[in-house]
């Protein structure tokens, strides 16, 4: 066997150990995993806690939709109805197409993730508890926030989508949209920060053994899941943002008389949007992989083709942002070849689809709910698929654009590919946090109204589609022939209302939350999320020698739960869990976790009333509350990376792991590469925009500063990387006095503000204002993000010599200090490329 | 890095080759040289293709334990869908 990290894998042999364990073990962990008790409960960051309130809270969220939803088919059952005003029909179907997308869908998974993943991998829990923390309660508090908008009449009205010129300050002048761009803005921020800890801990948290072949379906759909999300969501960021800035400053990114273009935001716009839509399907797909082969009493069929087929997803599925805008006049060429990526991104799906059918095929399922569930999604989904090939087809789509055709499409492919698999988890893994299972016969009843309710509701609105009927109308005249298909939905609709109404009943009846004595594996799953549990996650972190342990070792639950794998106990005192290696899994480092804390409670709070208190145009406090939030973060960083006593520590049998890490293999450096990532990601749609706005309107191009002003800036930027790499560097010399290694950092940021500064003052030289055009526009965009970078970058330096200051800066290399020092090397390389792109391109080429 | 390399290696041709394309459309439109500089991208990223095909059969015959061996197959099946994406998005243009 070969090693990725020299850890020499016959160590494994000596699991299961054979010799009793010490009295008290288990008592210590409970201690050190115990969760607040009483209001202090709200500080608890334990993954259970947190996850199942994160799914709670996305389900909410789904009724929440869902209300408007039926307040709507409500008004369209007849013509000519006067239930909801056409403003207010307007408010309803974007907040029900928002809230579904971005405060139902996205965060549902993204909760499931946080509640299943440790527990599937074995880990104690996430890598950055309190990370999951501030993501769930930002998400709460932001998003009920924004559904509050309803109620004064200030919701968005421009569709889920937002297009300019509709929603810009000509058309759309009161906050109604602001709610929407700094709302969503603001759960992006959540969902990133969840997609980071996602990210990190599939792949350096799995228990020991689990290779990539091994891990669980659900891990790589989350995996995929994640990523996607780092690449695709800061596009939506820059894109939200840039709407804002025009919208409060009057920058014409998307003012084609200014030099902007409205078609810019439809591009910024989909290529998140799209892969939005698989960003959703995904992880509901790797919650059937897992379900379909328990469900079925055995192993999945085509599990590489599977991860094959989700990893090509996650690629096609950024090649197809535009077939969106089929009917916005692009070149032939380029619509074809979106059309062509189209059709292969349904490939993979239907690689899953058919293995799902052949696994059910090949097994010996039973009639129960999430089985039923299943099949019911299956069909739907596939039957979403099939309208999906249709308009993929350019042609079609011309004549089906923004019809009821559509609304049946999306309709199709989001319930039967993610809301009945999401129904048929809840059935299928409630179980594992309930101390009863949920009912079977209330279940069953479920399922038929939602499944025969979803087909009566959205069938025949395929065909008032095809008979004309726009979408996005709030209401129709008699004698269309719409009225006997609008009627048929709407009871349809209800049918799907008093589904969800009695698994409501359902959850009220038979829902107990525990992590102790759970109901258990009633449907018998094999992976380790049906190991026996308590807070502390598993009791020891078994050895995994297979894809299904618990089928193919029938004693490992009682071999974990007598303490005889990894951790058995706690090894230092503190939280902790193992840091494992990405492709192998071999134990590398333990990571002592934080414990409960209400700084992450906090921090959300005021980040979210630093967006809602901007919505509102109330500056100054929401300046404050800014500041609060940044301080809140800074105190919750306080008590983290720091050595403990034990510098190592005896993992189980004898194994010596280290307990404090630095350097790139570490948890924090994943990290903070990720983060990076996603500020890269906004950057190069910034660059996106610049060069599409040159290129659709090149005449309100005007020169740039004279080219000599980019010594200084240059010669800044490198000064600011290059003094914080030598910082670095002399961290780990001995006794360095007279110049600290924590001013050195403090150097570089003043470095960075200067090439900033420079940066700044000679465009503004020049005359060009964000306002004047969409140069102007870009240029400034560019300026603005780099003022925000080099602000964090002060805001890091200052941080760094506090704890410089207090002496918790470990030498010879620091965590802290290594993330601060990336965090300019990276702002000063892109402070430079902006700076390069908008003087040289196009003047000097 | 390697191993996610090779892994990856087929999708990443195609999504070279797509955003290729992409640009080339965008910067060129409907035209001659459009075409031609498509069927470049399209033929550089096919002879990529099999050239990562080769190479991970290679480590699929070299893989000495069943970790290797899985990732090797599955860049062997990456980079083959891989192939076969590439000359399906290439078709365009040659038909339009
Ligand atoms: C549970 C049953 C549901 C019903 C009865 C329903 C009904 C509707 C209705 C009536 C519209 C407005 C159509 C129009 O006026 O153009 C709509 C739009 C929409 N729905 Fe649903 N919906 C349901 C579930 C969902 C789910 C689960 C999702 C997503 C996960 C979703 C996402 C959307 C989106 C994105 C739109 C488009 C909004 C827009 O045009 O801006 N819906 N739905």
């Amino acid at each position: 066997m070969t090693s990725e990290t020299g850890f020499d894998p016959k160590l494994y042999d000596r699991f299961p150990t054979r010799e009793p364990r010490p009295e008290g073990e288990l008592e210590e962990l409970e201690r050190i995993w115990h969760a607040p008790t009483g209001w202090a409960r709200l500080t608890v960051v334990n993954n259970n806690f947190i996850g199942t309130w994160y799914v709670g809270a996305a389900f909410l969220f789904f009724i929440l939709a869902g209300v408007l939803a039926l307040v709507m088919r409500t008004q369209l059952a007849l013509p000519l109805q006067g239930i909801l005003p056409q403003e207010t029909y307007n408010q309803f179907f974007t907040m029900h197409g928002t809230v579904m997308m971005f405060l139902f869908a996205v965060p549902a998974v993204e909760a499931l993730g946080v509640l299943l993943l440790p527990q599937m991998l074995a880990a104690r829990d996430l890598p950055f508890p309190r990370l999951s923390a501030y993501a769930f309660w930002a998400y709460l508090v932001g998003g009920l926030s924004f559904f509050c908008s309803l109620f004064f009449g200030l919701a968005p009205d421009g569709g889920w989508f937002m297009y300019p010129p509709l929603t810009s300050i000509a058309y759309s002048p009161g906050i109604n949209a602001d709610f929407w761009l700094l709302g969503i803005g603001f759960i992006e921020i959540s969902a990133i920060a969840g997609a980071i800890e996602i990210v990190v801990g599939v792949l350096r948290t799995r228990a020991p053994g689990m290779t990539l072949d091994k891990m669980p379906i659900f891990a790589w759909a989350m995996l995929v899941f994640a990523v996607m999300i780092i690449i695709g969501f800061p596009s939506i960021i820059l894109g939200t943002l840039l709407l804002e800035l025009e919208r409060a400053l009057n920058w014409p990114f998307f003012d084609p008389t200014r030099g902007g273009d409205a078609l810019l935001w439809q591009h910024l716009f989909w290529f998140f949007g799209h892969p939005e839509v698989y960003i959703i399907f995904l992880p509901a797909a790797g919650l059937v992989s897992m379900m379909v082969a328990a469900l079925a009493r055995t192993p999945l069929v085509g599990y590489q083709l599977i991860v094959l087929a989700l990893l090509a997803t996650g690629f096609i599925s950024f090649g197809v942002w535009s077939h969106h805008m089929f009917v916005t006049g692009m070149p032939t060429l380029s619509v074809s070849f979106f059309s062509a990526a189209s059709m292969a991104v349904s490939v993979p799906a239907g690689i899953q689809v058919f293995s799902w059918i052949a696994t059910v095929a090949v097994g010996k399922p039973r009639n129960n709910t999430p089985t039923l569930f299943l099949l019911g999604g299956l069909v739907t989904f596939v039957i979403g698929g099939l309208t999906g090939v249709m308009v993929a087809l350019v042609p079609f789509d011309w004549q089906a654009h923004d019809s009821y055709f559509i609304v049946a499409h999306l309709h199709y492919v989001l319930i039967g590919g993610m809301v009945f698999p999401l129904f048929a988890a809840f059935y299928y893994w409630a179980p594992m946090m309930s101390r009863r299972a949920l009912s079977e016969r209330l279940g069953k009843w479920v399922f038929w109204l939602m499944f025969a309710g979803m087909q009566v509701a959205f069938l025949p609105m395929h065909l008032t589609g095809l008979m004309g009927m726009p979408r996005r109308v709030y209401t129709y005249l008699p004698g269309r022939d719409w009225e006997v298909t609008n009627m048929i939905s709407t009871i349809g609709a209800y049918m799907i209302g008093l589904g969800v109404l009695l698994f409501v009943i359902d959850l009220a009846r038979n829902f107990r939350f525990t992590a102790g004595d759970e109901a258990g594996n009633v449907y018998g799953g094999g992976t380790l999320e049906w190991l026996p549990t308590g807070l502390y996650s598993t009791r020891s972190i078994p050895v995994v020698k297979s894809r299904e342990p618990l089928w193919d070792d029938p004693k490992l639950s009682d071999d974990v739960e007598a303490g005889r794998y990894f951790l058995p106990n706690s090894a230092t005192g503190h939280r902790e869990t193992l840091i494992t290696s990405p492709i192998r899994a071999e134990p590398e480092y333990l990571q002592i976790m934080p414990g409960p804390s209400a700084w992450p409670l906090f921090a959300a709070i005021f980040t979210a009333g630093f967006f809602l208190l901007l919505t509102v145009q109330a500056y100054n406090p929401s300046i404050a509350s800014g500041v609060l939030a940044v301080l809140c973060v800074l105190r919750w960083l306080w008590e983290t990376d720091r050595p403990v006593a034990k510098a190592h520590a005896d993992v189980g049998a004898g194994i010596i792991l280290p307990t404090y890490a630095t350097g790139p293999r570490t948890h924090g450096w994943w990290a903070m590469t990720v983060l990076l990532v996603v500020i890269g990601m906004i950057f190069v749609m910034a660059v996106f925009s610049y060069l599409y706005l040159y290129g659709v309107h090149p005449s309100f191009w005007t020169s740039p500063p004279d080219a000599p002003w980019l010594l200084p800036i240059i010669g800044g930027h490198a000064a600011a990387a290059g003094f914080a790499l030598l910082a670095r560097r002399l961290l780990a010399r001995e006794r360095t006095t007279l110049w600290t290694p924590a001013t050195l950092v403090l150097i570089a940021a003043g470095f960075a503000l200067f090439a900033f500064a420079i940066d700044w003052w000679s465009w503004r030289a020049t005359g060009l204002t964000g306002a004047t055009s969409g140069q102007g526009a870009t240029v400034h965009a560019f300026l603005a993000l780099q003022g925000i970078l080099t602000a964090i970058v002060a805001l890091m330096a200052l941080y760094l010599a506090a704890r410089n200051a207090r002496g918790i800066v470990t030498r010879p290399r620091n965590n802290s200090m290594d993330l601060t020092v990336m965090f300019i090397a990276y702002t000063a390389a892109q402070g430079t490329l902006a700076a390069l792109l908008t003087r040289l391109f196009p003047g000097a080429i | 890095m390697r191993a996610w390399l090779l892994l990856l290696g087929g999708l990443i041709v195609w999504a070279v080759h797509f955003f290729g394309l992409y640009i080339v459309a965008s910067v060129f439109l409907t035209t001659d040289t459009a075409r031609m500089l498509a069927l470049l991208v399209t033929l550089a990223c096919l002879i990529a293709d099999a050239m990562l095909l080769a190479a991970a059969m290679r480590a699929n015959r070299a893989a000495d334990d069943g970790t290797r061996r899985w990732i090797a197959s599955l860049a062997a099946l990456g980079a083959a869908i891989s192939l076969v994406a590439v000359i399906w998005q290439g078709l365009p243009a040659l038909l339009v």
